[in-house]
């Protein structure tokens, strides 16, 4: 969220320590060294959880990908770019999988931000229009984010069990047809969709709260005198609203793709990738072939998994990034 | 403005009646999950088989005390609390004082630190979660909570950084210097004005580590093998592994657990909305 405006919190010119204490540096080299060292002190935390935690965890994680390894034996076979070869095209099984998991994650990935858009923003255009009851509707808009985990997961499971309460609210509006009897996750018609769905519900309080206060921070007198010089309601939001809300909606967008790709606990928690592999997705794949592979050798395969995940994420986000600046 | 809106605004028009019709209609879709939840676990095991109303025929208390009691839920809800709470003030503390060195101080390589802290925000965690359980595993802190609390601590820190070297960033320079004048040292700056000053943003970091920290499941569940620490998740994770699902229990199960961070919730509701759309509006 903070990406809006931070696009270089660093870089904003002239309001930085650095060109006043360059001066400064040139003036007395002695005390800006001490500065230098009241600087690593205040970061110094900082960097060593992460020369612990992460700088290890990336390396070994690199190294292993070009490894194949099942975790218990004392050495490492190295096997180079093997492991990416049988998960691209070489390997008989994991590569029509990954395909398949790829393409669910691509579908996800594709319908997760366009839901969430075409969901939070008319909500958030019309919680902007009213005045009573506004603040209570956004915090129970907003419940699904604060909940989402292991906990809302069950009671969504529950609610689309065969005789749960969506096939039961079907069938009492007459939409019997509509319901499935096995169960909204154990039909593999129905598993993916509603699987994104659910991600949707927990994706739109977020965006539902960044485009409210987009909305509230247009001046109205704007959108007034576009009004007074004859502009219709279409117009209004075509060349006044919507622009201002472009760069809401390319966050949005982003922070959906990343947490979709990267993302794999409601897919573990709800389908575990059933019924059939129907919701396998590429991060859940890493998972499984990471920890329940006992002695088969797939931690290196895994490993690569992992980072042609980020390099599908860094990519996308990239390309994403781009796209919307142009449009802008 | 002032003249043409409250006439508008007296009489409730087509359109807002729609407007809240729309409204009442998502706040349906918003809370269904945890309607059922709630009648779930005021359910006794013959009407929970039964399935059908929303509204339970003999709403009973039992099913959440004999699940509270039976899976010992108060020691995985203290484990849940201290893992969530050292994660909190351990984000707190690291990365307030990084961001207030990135943001006031000037040193050789900030910039990069900066942008190297803020690009982890691509590495997906399952990429490094295996390599984690076995560095872990060699430091002796696998299984542990600190075994948790560290790796979530990293975890945050793309998001922390930039959220709070914008707030300190946004806090008048002159401040700083004046202090300095008066002979104040960086660390008491630190203590006495920025922090003070940056309490919205700290209070929206700390609400923003507790809640995903509360309800974490993946690096949990492969990392933690003793059942005395296992977190709330877990305890439900355990509760509805049974052959049988007894969703009666398992939804009590799920209430104690979502309640606890509804309330944080609505406690820091005021800062927490204003430090998120405060992104927005600068």
């Amino acid at each position: 969220m903070a990406i809006l405006n931070t696009i270089d919190p660093l870089g904003r010119p002239g309001a930085g320590p650095s060109q006043r204490q360059r001066r400064r540096t040139r003036r007395a080299g002695r005390r800006s060294r001490r500065q230098w060292l009241i600087g690593y002190a205040f970061v110094a935390p900082a960097v060593l959880l992460f020369l612990v935690m992460g700088l290890y965890t990336v390396g070994y994680s690199v190294t292993l990908s070009f490894a194949k390894w099942n975790g218990f034996t004392p050495n490492w076979e190295w096997v180079g770019l093997d492991n990416y070869r049988d998960l691209l095209y070489r390997d008989p099984t994991l590569a029509p999988e990954l395909r398949a998991a790829a393409w669910h994650t691509a579908i996800a990935m594709l319908a997760v931000p366009l839901g969430t858009v075409a969901v939070a923003l008319p909500l958030a255009v019309l919680l902007n229009t009213i005045r009573r009851l506004r603040g209570l509707l956004r915090s129970v808009y907003f419940l699904p984010y604060v909940t989402t985990g292991i906990a809302v997961y069950y009671a969504w499971r529950y609610v689309l069990e065969p005789d749960g309460a969506i096939n039961l609210l079907l069938r009492s509006v007459g939409l019997g047809s509509v319901a499935r009897p096995e169960g909204w996750l154990a039909d593999p018609d129905t598993a993916l969709a509603t699987l994104i769905v659910i991600i949707i519900w927990g994706g739109v309080p977020v965006a539902m709260l960044l485009y409210l206060a987009g909305l509230q921070a247009i001046d109205p007198h704007l959108t007034e005198a576009a009004q007074l010089d004859g502009a219709g309601g279409v117009r209004v939001v075509r060349h006044i609203t919507w622009p201002l809300l472009v760069p809401i909606t390319a966050a949005i967008t982003l922070l959906g793709i990343r947490d979709t790709m990267q993302g794999f606990q409601i897919f573990l928690l709800m389908t575990n990738g059933g019924p059939g592999g129907h919701t396998d997705v590429l991060g859940l794949q890493a998972y499984q072939l990471a920890f329940f592979q006992n002695l088969s050798p797939t931690l290196g395969v895994a490993s690569a998994l992992g980072w042609l995940i980020f390099l599908a994420a860094l990519l996308l986000t990239v390309v994403n990034a781009r796209l919307l600046r142009s449009s802008q | 403005m002032t003249v043409i809106r409250p006439a508008v605004r007296r009489r409730p028009s087509v359109g807002h009646l729609v407007a809240y019709a729309a409204l009442a209609l998502y706040a349906v879709v918003s809370l269904y999950p945890f309607a059922w939840m709630v009648s779930g676990a005021l359910k006794n095991r013959d009407e929970i088989l039964r399935g059908g109303h929303l509204v339970p025929r003999q709403p009973t208390w039992d099913t959440l005390v004999e699940t509270w009691s039976r899976l010992h839920f108060f020691d995985y809800l203290l484990n849940s609390l201290r893992v969530t709470g050292l994660t909190v003030v351990g984000v707190l503390v690291v990365y307030s004082l990084a961001s207030y060195a990135f943001a006031v101080l000037d040193f050789p390589g900030r910039r990069f630190l900066f942008w190297f802290f803020v690009a982890l925000l691509f590495v997906p965690g399952i990429t490094v979660l295996l390599p984690l359980v076995i560095l872990e595993n060699k430091l002796g802190i696998l299984g542990t909570h600190l075994g948790l609390v560290l790796p979530f601590v990293n975890g945050t820190a793309p998001l922390t950084v930039l959220l709070l070297t914008n707030a300190f960033r946004s806090i008048p320079r002159e401040l700083h210097d004046a202090a300095r004048v008066d002979g104040a040292g960086e660390g008491r700056i630190f203590w006495r004005v920025y922090l003070p000053l940056s309490r919205p943003a700290l209070i929206t970091i700390a609400v923003l580590t507790a809640v995903p920290t509360w309800n974490e499941y993946v690096l949990t569940r492969v990392s933690l093998n003793d059942e005395s620490r296992y977190t709330l998740p877990l305890a439900l994770e355990m509760l509805a592994s049974g052959n049988v699902p007894r969703y009666n229990e398992i939804m009590a199960g799920s209430l104690i657990l979502v309640v606890p961070v509804i309330v944080l919730f609505l406690v820091a509701q005021r800062y927490f909305v204003n430090g998120l759309t405060g992104a927005v509006k600068d």
